[in-house]
């Protein structure tokens, strides 16, 4: 009986080859290292998320930044990946939906890049696989930066001497859409973002967080539910399942019923040019997943975005719908907004108001520590719109009205507290300099 | 909250308290407290090493009490204690084990591992390249991409589909928990023993600690014991520390550990 194999040898693979349990033999090539990681940035995301030979090499890094912030990518010269996704804001612009060229709103909120690395699918409605894909679409969407094709694309770069030069020298031929998109989602992958006082706090420091705050990872974990799709643990500490959920955000809009059951009925009748032309129709925008799986449990369902960062990078939802996130929690709270096809977890909460400070609280650690003076920014800017509250419906919340399943009974924190239990694994995510 | 709530809220909150404190004023069931196995003391004032079935002991010459063993002397010592009570016990279900030393000697037999997750192809054409005049979001394309193989599609409803990514991430999880157990077992300072004995010296890998058997009566404890009430003892006796609360993170490592080396054997709770 000798299982430690299991443990030895697996640690062995992990160490020596970069590769885990799904491990192959050990290749004769040894694949670049990752670069050191920031606590709160997991090592086996990092192996899980970043394909052999696509490793950011500084120059390709280098190359990806300054396509990143190129505005002439984009058909009028107005418009770049950071247009949207401005580095000094976390990555996002701050305006509930975004704009493209010729001031044309798209129907989406600007998720941030911090860690989108290690997202399985790229987008709300997770419609890329990878970054290489995700970073082609906004340059041909023509109302993000509006390009007819990518032969115009590569035309245009191509007349610009430096550019020619300089990928060249990275890939050593001639500019191709291809190896753009290689090099922005090489930039893309140096963009990790680990290192907030909460992970200071769950790798054993528990002066890091007041008692407020450790009061919200409680409940995050508990009466408010938030880890059923928002889990983070060492392994995996996106705070995020990956996964596409309906939580009723689109049923804000009246004709989402009709809107649905449009899209259902196409779909029924399988005719794959009528969706097509469905999916081109942007008020259909709002059926997020359904119009990429054509699944009608996925009906206005959207991917579970990382919580890391939160704080930085409101608004909130698909569509920016929600501008605090004291809002988010009253959406929650109430159990969202019904609608057929809304998630089976969704259920009232009956959070009392200084739960939902604490939860916010807490929310507010897990922004990384280089943002610290945008995040206590946010945090007041957001603090000082408490009183306007649109999502608010205590008497649902708390079950005096509708009925919404059961409320979820007081957890007793003296007996069991969710914030002493180690849920977030008591190892920390092995470094590359610990490795070595 | 308005003042029609607040006149609701007042009577039930007393009402709550009220009960609490009659619950909390109901005597509750103390469990006795656990035997001890008491250690017969040195003439020489030697440490002296108790064994788990709390009875045998045995003194360590030239080591006083209080002082810590070396790893060499603890692996020797151990063994020793072991011998002693397979002497008393030549009919014990035992299975036979090298000691540790030689267990870290041997390398571990190298496991077949699955094959490697399907890597994205990157020079691979995407097929969201056609963009077509209109609106935003799933008009990129979206068509297309149930097709791109990378894409990871979720089928079913959200609970039941999960992909190999979650596999894995789960896997790992799983694997840095029995990781960090496999160390606190071969550890004498983070299992907070004093004498310098760590698990792995009488269970080399694991071995003979027979998780598959909880709950069972104990005979040492004189009680129906789970695993980590077990675990708990051997901490008590041969290592010499102090009892590890049931949410301790290194009680559930090592439970992950203990169990993760009896993978595959057959549950047979209460056997002895």
């Amino acid at each position: 009986m000798r299982l430690p194999s299991g443990v030895v040898t697996v640690l062995a693979v992990v160490l020596n080859s970069g590769v885990g349990l799904a491990a192959s033999p050990p290749s004769r090539q040894a694949p670049s290292a990752p670069p050191p990681l920031p606590p709160g940035v997991s090592a086996t995301l990092w192996r899980l998320s970043v394909p052999k030979g696509l490793e950011p090499t500084p120059e390709r890094v280098a190359l990806g930044e300054k396509l990143f912030r190129e505005k002439r990518l984009s058909v009028d010269n107005t418009v770049a990946c950071m247009t949207c996704h401005e580095p000094e804001l976390g990555f996002t612009d701050g305006k509930p939906l975004s704009e493209g060229v010729k001031q044309q709103k798209v129907t989406r909120n600007s998720p941030t890049v911090l860690n989108a690395l290690f997202n399985a699918t790229q987008f709300w409605d997770g419609r890329a696989g990878t970054l290489e894909d995700q970073a082609k679409l906004p340059i041909l969407n023509p109302r993000e930066m509006g390009m007819p094709d990518a032969d115009t694309v590569m035309k245009k770069v191509r007349g610009i001497p430096e550019y020619v030069t300089d990928f060249q020298a990275v890939f050593g031929r001639e500019p191709t859409f291809d190896d753009l998109a290689v090099a922005i989602a090489a930039f893309e992958r140096m963009q990790f973002s680990g290192d907030a006082r909460f992970d200071r706090f769950i790798m054993g420091d528990s002066k890091a967080l007041t008692a407020s705050e450790k009061n919200g990872w409680a409940l995050f974990n508990g009466k408010a539910r938030c880890n059923s799709c928002h889990a983070g643990n060492a392994v995996s500490p996106l705070f995020s399942d990956q996964k596409f959920h309906n939580i009723g955000v689109a049923a804000h809009k009246q004709d989402f019923v009709t809107l649905a059951r449009k899209g259902v009925q196409v779909v029924r009748t399988g005719d794959e040019k009528q969706i097509d032309e469905l999916a081109l129709n942007s008020e259909f925008s709002e059926l997020g997943r359904f119009l990429v799986t054509q699944q009608e449990n996925d009906v206005g369902s959207f991917k579970t975005p990382t919580l890391r960062n939160v704080g930085i990078t409101g608004p909130y939802m698909h569509d920016g719908s929600l501008a605090t996130l004291w809002d988010v929690m009253d959406h929650y709270n109430k159990g969202g907004v019904a609608n057929p096809y809304l998630d089976g977890g969704m259920q009232r909460l009956g959070l009392t108001e200084p739960e939902i400070d604490d939860l916010v609280a807490f929310l507010f650690t897990l922004t990384d520590t280089k943002f610290d003076k945008l995040n206590k920014e946010q945090l007041t800017k957001q603090r000082a719109r408490k009183n306007t509250r649109p999502e608010r419906d205590t008497a649902i919340a708390m079950g005096k009205k509708g009925n919404l399943g059961d409320l979820a009974p007081n957890p007793d924190l003296s007996v069991k507290n969710p914030a002493d239990l180690g849920i977030y694994g008591d190892v920390t995510p092995v470094t590359a300099t610990k490795q070595r | 909250m308005n003042l029609r709530m607040k006149l609701l809220v007042v009577p039930c909150a007393a009402l709550s308290f009220a009960g609490g404190v009659a619950l909390a004023t109901s005597p509750e069931a103390k469990p006795e407290p656990l035997p001890r196995h008491v250690l017969p003391a040195s003439k020489d004032g030697n440490l002296v090493l108790g064994l788990c079935d709390g009875e045998t002991s045995m003194e360590v010459p030239g080591v006083k009490d209080g002082q810590r063993l070396t790893r060499a002397q603890a692996i020797t010592a151990t063994a020793q204690l072991m011998d002693d009570w397979r002497k008393k016990n030549p009919d014990a279900n035992w299975d036979d084990v090298p000691g540790p030393v030689l267990a870290q000697a041997t390398p571990p037999a190298a496991k077949k591992s699955p094959p490697p997750a399907p890597q994205p192809n990157p020079g691979a054409k995407s097929s969201g390249n056609d963009v077509r005049q209109g609106g935003v979001g799933a008009q990129t394309g979206a068509s297309a991409v149930p097709q791109q193989q990378k894409a990871n599609l979720q089928t079913g409803h959200t609970y039941g589909a999960y992909s190999e990514r979650d596999e894995q991430v789960w896997a790992d999880s799983v694997q840095a928990a029995v990781k960090e157990g496999h160390r606190v077992f071969h550890d004498a300072e983070a299992l907070g023993g004093t004498v310098g004995v760590s698990c792995d010296m009488c269970h080399p890998d694991g071995a003979n600690t027979h998780p598959e058997t909880y709950p069972k009566y104990q005979v040492q404890l004189g009680r129906v014991a789970l695993l980590r009430d077990m675990i708990n003892w051997c901490i008590e006796n041969p290592v010499r520390g102090k009892p590890l609360a049931d949410g301790d993170p290194k009680m559930r490592a090592m439970e992950a550990y203990i169990y993760a080396q009896r993978k595959g054997v057959k549950l047979e709770y209460g056997k002895h």
